[in-house]
């Protein structure tokens, strides 16, 4: 028999002329159910005035990421009894360095235009994705280009809300569109080279490694500027010793 | 503030503060020696002022500064050029138990 | 909700870029070493071989040519990468572009002067000991 848990849910809340401020919510939930059951279950019963984006609830789409008690998460795919205890409070509050549009959606428009411009791929050939053990059936390039498979990177923005360096500047390309472009590569697409060239660019990232803990997609956005680095290094070199 | 936050956010604020403490010590050092060519009176007058306490803790913090800022660089190339970058927190540990002994050694020879 | 700021996009700014990146990350190994080198010269060379003391210890030491050369190199690799550190962390607060240009021009400035003042003050000590 399922139990059901009292807790208290303090959402963010943010209008547009409005002072933002925390309302405490009370809803219950059982354990097994995720935060972002909680949310809807506020929204539906309590106030539906808060503001807040959900889509698949299966961790695909990306819309439903939130800071839960202080850490980005995908509300989706979090359970309650991994955030907070029968009685206790859990703290919903969007993701950081967004603008808040209303509530717990933030907009992400800024992101997105990033994402477009380092052409950032959903769908790419598995050939050219860094996949552990592939199948050794496949027969080589011919066949295996074939096959296309979906981006890891689902586009949610946690990445960008963890990452100190996103915090002094929303100029700075960020996890996401770093690890996008390290996906393209700059040998594939060398009009790349200049974007993440740049202080704005690769070259801002100060190895805290917050995008990869908090990344839901196993992108691993701070390996990946990493090897855009050392893509970078070795394209500027090759440049120079190139012409020569 | 990285506030309940991973490691690597509280590996670049250390970076960060050495690297502040350690050039703050550096332009001082360069003023300073410039009494070396103020003659012996005015050198050897500044080298009893070093003898204070409170300098000699200020020489141990910028050694050990020295010592972790420079650590903590080297993991910072290392993730740069691939190697380690999946095990990040590891090697910052890592470095940081090496740090902690040599400076423990050189604690030691000092006093 | 207004649009954020890079609706118009000028570009990438330059500034913190490969080979800027580059020249700290060879100076800071290349600090350790000669670092390493000074400090253990310093403590354990001299007349005493409790290292240099006085004066005229450090006149003395400095009477190999190959000791100034070695400071000179220290000065340059260290002032080097600790300004080019220092910008860095202006970055990080966001500056415009013509802050940072100024910044920058000062920081070269503050370099070159050092390494100047430096170097003349290793060749004094170098001939105090003639």
């Amino acid at each position: 028999m399922p139990q059901m848990w009292n807790i208290t849910l303090r959402v963010y809340r943010q209008k547009e002329n409005e002072a933002p401020h925390f309302d405490n919510i009370d809803v219950q939930v059982k354990p097994d159910e995720y935060v972002l059951d909680a949310v809807e279950r506020a929204w539906a019963f309590h106030d539906a005035t808060i503001c807040f984006r959900h889509a698949c609830h299966h961790s695909t789409c990306g819309a439903c990421g939130m800071r839960v008690n202080g850490v980005e998460k995908l509300t989706c795919i979090t359970l309650i009894r991994d955030v907070v205890h029968d009685g206790g409070t859990l703290k919903v509050e969007p993701l950081r360095n967004f603008p808040v549009v209303s509530d717990l959606a933030v907009d992400m428009g800024h992101f997105y235009r990033k994402m477009e411009r380092v052409s950032a791929r959903p769908i790419a050939p598995v050939a050219e994705a860094e996949i552990e053990n592939p199948p050794s059936k496949w027969d080589p390039d011919a066949e295996r280009a074939q096959y296309l498979r979906l981006s890891d990177c689902i586009e949610c923005g946690l990445c960008i809300s963890a990452c100190p360096v996103m915090a002094t500047t929303p100029e700075y390309l960020g996890p996401a569109p770093l690890a996008a472009a390290q996906d393209n590569g700059i040998q594939r697409k060398p009009e790349l080279l200049s974007v993440v060239d740049c202080e704005d660019g690769v070259w801002r990232c100060h190895s805290a490694f917050e995008c990869t803990a908090v990344c839901p997609s196993f992108v691993d956005p701070a390996r990946r500027i990493m090897d855009l680095r050392k893509q970078v290094v070795s394209a500027r070199l090759g440049k120079l010793f190139g012409k020569a | 503030m990285p506030i309940r936050r991973d490691i690597g956010s509280w590996a670049f604020a250390l970076n960060r503060l050495t690297a502040i403490g350690l050039t703050i010590y550096l332009f001082l050092h360069l003023i300073v020696l410039g009494r070396l060519a103020q003659g012996p009176g005015a050198y050897d007058q500044f080298l009893a002022l070093t003898e204070n306490p409170l300098i000699k803790l200020g020489e141990w913090a910028v050694v050990a500064a020295a010592i972790l800022h420079g650590l903590n660089g080297i993991r910072i190339i290392l993730t740069s050029f691939g190697v380690g970058v999946t095990r990040q927190k590891q090697l910052f540990y890592g470095f940081m138990l090496v740090a902690l002994f040599i400076i423990l050694v050189f604690t030691a020879k000092m006093y | 909700m207004s649009q954020s700021a890079s609706t118009s996009y000028a570009g990438p700014r330059p500034g913190e870029n490969t080979w800027l990146w580059l020249i700290k990350i060879v100076t800071g190994p290349l600090l350790l070493i000669v670092l390493g080198l000074h400090l253990t010269v310093n403590h354990y060379m001299g007349s005493t071989a409790t290292g240099l003391m006085t004066h005229d210890d450090v006149i003395q030491y400095f009477q190999n040519p190959i000791i100034p050369a070695i400071e000179i190199l220290f000065l340059v690799t260290v002032v080097t990468h600790s300004l080019l550190g220092l910008r860095g962390i202006l970055l990080d607060m966001n500056p415009s572009r013509s802050v940072l240009k100024i910044v920058t021009w000062l920081l070269v400035i503050l370099g070159v002067s050092s390494v100047t003042y430096g170097t003349w003050l290793a060749l004094t000590i170098a001939s105090l000991g003639t």
